[in-house]
């Protein structure tokens, strides 16, 4: 789904990613880890289509990050890390703007759904700025999903939610994703999260992709450690 | 297109939900509303009087009355060049200064620069939406003014009067539309709304006041050399530094074109609206360029990674 080949990104003579050569499976739920500055975001950015790579290549579902990015918004839904929305718009309100930017068909009909699927219906006609955070994280992810994305790019989902939003986060990721087939990417630091979530990780340091890889076959490359923590603590520090 | 109308939509409907802006518009409507009171009180104090004189002359067996005053029928509106020059900049400050800055800080600028639209397209749409907004808001005041005056003068205006407040409004709408394209420029290059508010309150009061305020007081000191000079001119008038200092300054060179299309100046009074634009064809043209020039940078900086 996502194929990326010595991808570059400089900062004028700051290297920020290095000849990232990643592959995320279709239908994996990937976790993208790494300590701040390690160059999540600027990969995650660049994935996205919000960043120009210096070099390199990205590929998402066999099209050109660059020369088809107008096809590749399309395909993809992305939720940042903290969402506000329109806060004087209702939840519809933003959701049939968003909606109508993406070309969604029969916008009111695809509205209702996704605001069923994350249980806001009964908040379809309050004003975004009297939500909470988790209520706001899922209007988030109502506007990521209305035009049926390929793929869910996620910027630390659960960041900011209470444990019992956190639970409910992760329950709608695992839907999404066994339901609806979607592929997710997402950047997180939270290992217990990834370890619940994902199918597929990868780890990045100082702008390079240390180890990307399922989590099955990472616990058999490291038998001898006794969770991911360990294995992402000692890979990080040049260990394993 | 098709985002760019989808942009300019919400924009249009985002303002007139704003309190802050509804009411700067109401107090623009109000201005427009006195500025025609204090016009047509202004005319008629000065025909009173005028027929005071005469009253009293033929009281006295004169039969050698002084001219009528001239009554340009536009000039009631006068006023409105002002509030329109200062009011009206204000307006089209608190339109923009969000435009981007706002986005950025809610997390929004992401979520539209992943979505099917080319930038240049997002800046298009904003530039729309704020247009509509202004457009929408002087054909309020165009047909208010209109009304107004048909009913305080006492008659209707007729094609030439007709064409000059139609030029007048257009003329408005630039004016607006540049300090909107400012604000927008310095709200795509700041990160900050409240930063980019104050830097456009600056810009506005170095526009409308400072600059203005430099070019009299030049003119002022051109006036007390002549006078002491005894040289012939002794009535302050422009000099070639006024001038050029006045060219720094929209909201002038909008003055200028207003006071010209709304019966101001006697001696353009009667002229056509295609004889007043000629004249004024340098004033329009420091009023145009800055606004090109801010246009073409709105959009080369929407470019730039450093916007989100």
């Amino acid at each position: 789904m996502i194929v990326t080949e010595k991808l570059t990104k400089i900062y004028g003579t700051f290297k920020a990613i290095d000849d990232l050569n990643l592959t995320v499976k279709e239908g994996a739920i990937f976790g993208f880890l790494g300590h701040n500055g390690a160059g999540k975001t600027t990969t995650f950015s660049m994935l996205t289509t919000l960043l120009l790579p210096t070099s390199g290549k990205v590929s998402i579902a066999g099209l050109d990050i660059v020369k088809d990015n107008l096809k590749v918004r399309g395909l993809l839904g992305y939720l940042p890390e903290s969402v506000m929305l329109y806060g004087d718009l209702t939840a519809a309100e933003n959701l049939r703007f968003f909606g109508k930017l993406s070309e969604v068909e029969k916008v009111d009909v695809r509205i209702d759904e996704v605001l069923g699927l994350l249980g806001l219906i009964g908040w379809k006609d309050k004003k975004v700025k009297t939500f909470s955070k988790g209520m706001r994280q899922r209007i988030g992810i109502a506007q990521a999903l209305l035009h049926k994305p390929k793929i869910l790019f996620l910027d630390e989902p659960t960041s900011g939610l209470d444990p019992q939003g956190t639970k409910e986060m992760r329950d709608l990721l695992l839907k999404l994703n066994t339901e609806w087939g979607t592929t997710i990417f997402m950047n997180t630091h939270l290992l217990s999260e990834v370890t619940k979530v994902c199918t597929d990780i990868g780890i990045i340091s100082h702008g390079r992709l240390l180890l990307a890889d399922s989590i099955s076959n990472i616990e058999r490359r490291f038998p001898e450690a006794k969770s991911l923590e360990e294995i992402y603590f000692n890979i990080e520090g040049g260990q394993f | 297109m098709k985002q760019v109308f989808i942009i300019a939509t919400k924009e249009f409907k985002a303002a007139f939900k704003d309190k802050v802006f509804l009411v700067i518009t109401a107090l623009f409507l109000l201005l427009s509303i006195i500025s025609v009171y204090i016009g047509s009180s202004t005319r008629n104090a000065e025909m009173k009087a005028y027929q005071d004189i005469v009253e009293i002359l033929e009281s006295q067996g004169a039969t050698n009355f002084p001219l009528s005053p001239e009554i340009f029928p536009l000039a009631i509106l006068q006023n409105i060049i002002k509030y329109v020059s200062i009011i009206g900049a204000v307006l089209a400050v608190f339109l923009g200064f969000d435009a981007f800055s706002g986005e950025r800080e809610n997390g929004t600028l992401k979520l539209l620069l992943v979505r099917p639209l080319y930038r240049d397209q997002l800046v298009t749409g904003k530039l729309l939406g704020a247009g509509l907004v202004i457009g929408v808001l002087l054909a309020i005041t165009l047909i208010f003014n209109t009304l107004l005056f048909s009913l305080v003068s006492g008659i209707l205006p007729n094609l030439n009067e007709l064409s000059r407040l139609m030029v007048f409004i257009i003329m408005a709408f630039i004016y607006m539309m540049i300090f909107y394209i400012a604000t927008l420029f310095v709200s795509i290059k700041t990160g900050d709304r409240a930063f980019g508010f104050l830097t456009m309150m600056v810009v506005w009061i170095l526009v409308s006041f400072v600059i203005p305020q430099l070019a009299d007081s030049q003119r002022s000191f051109a006036y007390a050399l002549n006078a002491t000079n005894q040289t012939v001119t002794q009535i302050p008038s422009d000099t070639v530094i006024s001038k050029g200092i006045e060219i720094f300054s929209p909201a002038v060179q909008f003055q200028n074109v207003g006071k010209d299309l709304l019966q101001g100046v006697s001696e353009t009074a009667t002229m056509n609206v295609f004889e007043i634009l000629s004249r004024q064809a340098l004033s329009l043209l420091y009023i145009l360029v800055p606004g090109v020039i801010l246009l073409f940078a709105s959009y080369r900086a929407v470019q730039k990674e450093d916007v989100l």
